[in-house]
């Protein structure tokens, strides 16, 4: 049977890897246009459950989508009115205040490694706590806020590429089927059952891949929030609620592998700095409770919700991040797992179609029909 | 001014109406045979074309809508002809059921259409529209039940059972 062993061609696994990584530069050139695209999808697969359950209830796809807009806009207006003033007020006064913030922050990590200096000899030869002040003086000197303006300008020049994705969701939402449609029109009559079953088996994985995300994001967000509010719990740092809207950050940071959990630890351990700056103890705890949720995520979370969705072998999904990593920067760490789990199937489907002879020969004999009744009338 | 055109609904797609007349359908109101029109692929053949192989594994459910299509399976020495599938009559429903092996090879007798409705998109359209997907199910199941015991009465082939 061509069937099972179609993947096991080198050159279809050669081929799956160069169009992982092919994609990953090119949507790294195009990240203008990528961005929004891949947000649309994400978004388009997040939504499409409520749409399946509004349906589920009697209500037609044309009219589900209309009341999920209702809602989304209702939403939004709702938020714009109430959450957003709030949120543009703290984010100005957060602004004003990066400077002290980030000079206190210093103060607090110098300190830290002072201590960690007069207990180990070594570490004061290096000069850790020299060399941490020297590249923290520049946000010292008030050059802050130049970051936080040059920030601001960056978060500026993507918005047109963000406005773009509700447009794109809402026409990939309510044409998808169509689309879908047209493009089956071009396939070959002798492939088209075999292309149908490609875009069937390419729909699920992207469906179980951003539903095992989500969940993965919910996972996280409870277990970082329940144990960053806990460890705060003495010290009274935390709400409930503020210590999960930290946990969301983090496990949002946490989608670009191995690199997301770092620096949302990081800004873990920066807040509670901020908020505790006299108790290493809760510095060394809360970095013990993203290491134990990192572990939990390797050998839990992950394989309960996005390794089960995309059946790859760790080495490869390692190394393909890496590599998507070095070709991509953070695009490449975030796509190479959903685009090699694409390529993979798209391969396997190639390679089913392609070392099938006989779906060849049949479409070789509809061109030669074709032909034949091309030039029927012909006196050749 | 005539206001009843306003309020009459417009004409109902051609091939849907085919669609209807079908065994499998013929149940479907007529919201539902327009819920049903994204899931069906529109496929042109030319005469001799083949439309599936017997052996392969089916995916999905033909309707006729124009042309004829002729089904035969691998005899002793020659090819066994299982006879002639007209528009209203649809072949290789048992794929909407299960990814089995077709039992026949079915070739365009003339240029033809025929719709094609997947398996995994009536499996989707059931989990938005169990009462659609139910009696998509049920009908091909009665069809299919019919076909056995025509067969096993002798009155018939197993001319679409694929």
């Amino acid at each position: 049977m061509p069937h099972e062993r179609s993947l096991e061609h080198p050159i279809i696994w050669a081929g799956v890897i160069a169009a992982t990584l092919g994609s990953i530069v090119l949507l790294n050139q195009l990240a203008w246009l990528a961005l929004p695209l891949i947000l649309a999808v994400v978004f388009y697969y997040l939504v499409q459950p409520f749409l399946i359950h509004l349906q589920h209830a009697g209500i037609l796809p044309g009219q589900a989508l209309a009341i999920f807009l209702v809602a989304v806009t209702i939403l939004c207006g709702v938020a714009a009115l109430t959450v957003l003033p709030a949120m543009l007020n703290s984010l100005a006064q957060f602004q004003a205040n990066l400077p002290e913030t980030m000079t206190r922050l210093s103060q607090i990590a110098a300190e830290f490694l002072r201590a960690a200096e007069d207990r180990f000899p070594m570490a004061k030869r290096v000069g850790l706590a020299a060399g941490l002040e020297a590249r923290l003086d520049f946000f010292a000197m008030g050059k802050g806020t130049q970051f936080a303006g040059a920030a601001a300008l960056f978060a500026f020049k993507w918005l047109p590429s963000l406005l773009l994705v509700p447009f794109l969701t809402f026409f990939f939402l309510r044409d998808g089927a169509a689309f879908h449609r047209l493009v089956m029109r071009a396939v070959p009559n002798a492939f088209f059952e075999k292309t149908l079953l490609l875009f069937d088996r390419m729909d699920r994985q992207m469906r179980a891949y951003f539903k095992g995300m989500f969940w993965l994001t919910v996972l996280d967000t409870v277990t970082l929030g329940a144990g960053l509010w806990l460890l705060g719990l003495g010290q009274g740092i935390f709400t409930l609620t503020q210590a999960m809207v930290l946990g969301l950050i983090c496990a949002v940071f946490a989608w670009v592998p191995y690199v997301g959990t770092a620096v949302g630890g990081l800004v873990a351990v920066c807040v509670c700095a901020l908020q505790a700056p006299h108790s290493p103890q809760l510095l060394l705890a809360v970095v013990m409770l993203f290491l134990g949720v990192r572990l939990l995520d390797e050998f839990l979370y992950t394989p309960a919700t996005v390794g089960r969705a995309l059946h790859m072998h760790p080495l490869v999904t390692v190394m393909m991040i890496f590599a998507g990593g070095m070709l991509g920067g953070v695009y490449g760490l975030l796509l190479a797992m959903p685009l090699l789990g694409i390529f993979t199937v798209l391969g396997q489907m190639f390679g089913e179609i392609w070392f099938d002879p006989r779906l060849r020969a049949r479409h070789t004999a509809r061109n030669l029909l074709e032909k034949r009744l091309a030039s029927n009338d012909l006196d050749l | 001014m005539n206001f009843g055109s306003f309020l009459r609904p417009p004409p109902l797609d051609p091939k849907l109406k085919v669609v209807g007349a079908t065994a499998i359908f013929q149940n479907c109101t007529r919201q539902e045979l327009e819920t049903l029109q994204p899931y069906l692929h529109e496929r042109h053949y030319l005469a001799g074309e083949i439309v599936f192989d017997e052996g392969e594994v089916g995916e999905g459910v033909y309707i006729v809508i124009s042309g004829k299509f002729s089904a035969s399976r691998k005899g002793v020495l020659k090819k066994k002809r299982l006879g002639e599938i007209y528009p209203g009559e649809c072949f290789g429903e048992i794929a909407l059921l299960q990814a089995t092996p077709r039992l026949a090879t079915v070739v365009a007798a003339e240029p033809s259409v025929a719709l094609a409705m997947f398996r995994p998109e009536l499996e989707r359209l059931a989990e938005a529209r169990p009462r659609l997907g139910f009696k998509v199910a049920i009908e091909v199941a009665r069809l299919v039940a019919q076909r056995i015991r025509g067969l096993i009465e002798g009155a018939t082939e197993p001319l679409i059972l694929s």
